[in-house]
């Protein structure tokens, strides 16, 4: 097992499949969004009785786990062959299965939306009730993820063994923290899918607890969030400086904002489900202050990334007080993808701090502010990142260079992304705060004031979304011609190294014991009394519906 | 001899006057907009 600097070409072609089948997702999810936007104008009604909760189910799933899901696993799987070693021929297996597991359980799940048996949105809340073909997809989505996140952990701990008493490379440590983060999380969606939804679904129960299936929802759904951010990060920590011909700020500061990632982003639902009866106000209050909590580890990346920058363009010559933004390369698709994702998650931040607040969540709960809201985090944040990363990972692993024309075009891309989302983004905020509704087609509400003011609003995330979708043809075109057509060639997997001046990294960030013995003990304190309470104290339970 | 070395350009590559006028403008935009939202609140009672 050699560190090198290429990535194996076997490993390569696991990292690539899952990233085609991130790609296919972002094509079909993407076609959603732009119909779900069209109709919500008003202006444009969709063929053939398709529903518009249909559309809006393929569109969340698609890209808020089938995108997110494959490209982070793709993603992880290379860097880790980078910065770990080659992997074993177990370790790879495993990532095939995992593979195999998610692909055919997204299959599975895109055919029963797709075939009107599943509108039940992306967060499947109960009583919404599926075809249990929905539920089992997922579950095989979510089981592949969790065999592929312990080939990760085994490569790992070999790498460890092999290198006693030595910090492991940033990267791997970074994927595993992902990795540990994901599984804590997704066993509250395994649990309301495997005992409580699927019974329900295939019959077997007549009648389900809605409060406690939302609750392991959003147990899952928050740190989500985090598992998306948390790859993105990795690019911004330990790639960019790099990319930029910089150093690391700081290997510590990089773990330790990622082990706080991992303590506080779990305990947090609640501040989801604010407005919701039966979870105790003390609760929801312990909730808030945990999720007031994660915001922390977000400013010290902010922090970390103005002082990178800072001392790069310091070390070019550059003066004055932002002289040093000068000195950054604008015209690097790699560097400039990324750098805008990491402007727009200022906005994207503040509303998250709006969101969490009880008392302001009450202005924006269900409204289509909360859309916007993870339109910038996750579509913007997120998936710039993740485009900057595919325009050096993908010709590194096909063994292709990309062109100064593709280059030319993955700029455009990002600015025809800015212009769309500022549109959709700032609309879908602006009508929230007017308190136009989610997850709702559209509709004047009887010509009721209120609801006409939104339209002007409605019709602005359709331009928004149109150009997004152009966005979206520019980045296939660029990835198809990255894994394809490009001339062949080397391109190299930048990884940062740390700068001369930052302190020794303390081994004691490994002590997994510590670092997963706090994540339970945070999970336990602010989730037991209250889940108790809602099993103890529960009400009948509600019937399945299907109301589309 | 190596460690002073390292100190001194540590101070001279160390002036991060530009990231603290950046997090604090950083900090600015998050209170401006969670007060913003809040009279909103307010207003609404």
């Amino acid at each position: 097992m050699n560190e090198t600097l290429k990535v194996d070409r076997r490993d390569a072609k696991l990292a690539l499949a899952h990233i085609y089948v991130a790609f296919i997702a972002l094509a079909l999810g993407g076609l959603a969004g732009l119909l779900q936007t069209l109709v919500r104008s008003g202006k444009f009604t969709l063929p053939a009785n398709i529903s518009y909760y249909t559309i809006l189910t393929t569109h969340g799933v698609l890209l808020g786990l089938v995108l997110t899901t494959f490209f982070i696993i793709g993603f992880q799987f290379a860097a880790v062959s980078r910065t770990a070693g080659t992997f074993s021929d177990r370790v790879r297996f495993w990532g095939w299965i995992g593979f195999w597991l998610m692909t055919i359980g997204t299959a599975m799940t895109a055919f029963f939306i797709l075939i009107g048996e599943a509108s039940v949105l992306y967060t499947f809340y109960a009583p919404l009730q599926a075809h249990p073909g929905f539920y089992l997809g997922l579950t095989l989505v979510v089981v592949g993820s969790w065999i592929s996140g312990f080939a990760i952990f085994a490569h790992y701990a070999r790498w460890k063994k092999e290198h006693p008493g030595q910090v492991s490379p940033l990267l791997t440590f970074m994927a595993v923290v992902n990795m540990v983060l994901w599984l804590v999380c997704s066993l509250g969606v395994a649990a309301t899918v495997l005992i409580q939804l699927l019974p329900w679904s295939l019959g077997l129960v007549d009648r389900i607890n809605v409060l406690v299936s939302r609750t392991l929802f959003w147990y899952f759904g928050h740190p989500l969030v985090y598992f998306w951010l948390l790859p993105a990060y990795m690019v911004w920590y330990a790639i960019i400086p790099k990319i930029i011909g910089g150093k690391i700020f700081s290997d510590s500061l990089a773990r330790l904002s990622f082990i706080l990632f991992l303590f506080f982003s779990i305990p947090v639902g609640f501040h989801h489900q604010l407005m919701e009866p039966g979870i105790d106000p003390f609760w929801k209050y312990v909730q808030v202050v945990l999720t007031f909590m994660v915001a922390i580890p977000s400013l010290m990346t902010a922090f970390a990334m103005f002082a990178t920058f800072e001392m790069y363009g310091r070390s070019k010559g550059a003066t004055g007080l932002f002289g040093w933004l000068r000195k950054l390369p604008w015209g690097d698709a790699r560097f400039f993808a990324p750098f805008v994702g990491m402007l727009f998650f200022i906005p994207a931040g503040a509303g998250g701090l709006v969101n969490a607040s009880h008392q302001l969540n009450q202005v924006v709960h269900n409204t289509i502010w909360v859309t916007g809201h993870f339109h910038l985090t996750l579509a913007t944040t997120v998936v710039l990142t993740f485009f900057g990363a595919a325009y050096w990972l993908i010709p590194h692993l096909s063994g292709r260079v990309m062109t100064k024309a593709m280059n030319r075009l993955a700029i455009i891309q990002t600015i025809v992304w800015v212009v769309g989302m500022t549109f959709m983004s700032g609309s879908m905020h602006f009508a929230g705060l007017l308190g136009a509704p989610r997850r709702s087609a559209f509709s004047t509400y009887g010509n009721s004031p209120q609801a006409l003011e939104w339209i002007p609003y409605q019709i602005a995330q359709a331009v928004g979304g149109t150009i997004l979708f152009i966005g979206i043809i520019l980045v296939l075109v660029i990835v198809t011609n990255l894994a394809f057509f490009a001339p062949k060639g080397e391109t190299e997997f930048p990884v940062g190294e740390v700068a001369e001046t930052a302190e020794r990294t303390p081994l004691a960030m490994e002590n997994w014991k510590l670092l997963i013995g706090i994540t339970v003990a945070l999970i336990l304190i602010a989730y037991t009394i209250p889940f108790i309470d809602m099993i103890q104290n529960a009400p009948p339970g509600s019937k399945g519906y299907k109301l589309w | 001899m190596a460690s002073e070395k390292i100190k001194g350009k540590a101070t001279e590559d160390s002036n991060l006057k530009g990231t603290l006028a950046s997090v604090f403008l950083l900090g600015f935009f998050l209170i401006f907009t969670w007060v913003s939202v809040y009279f909103l609140f307010l207003e609404r009672l």
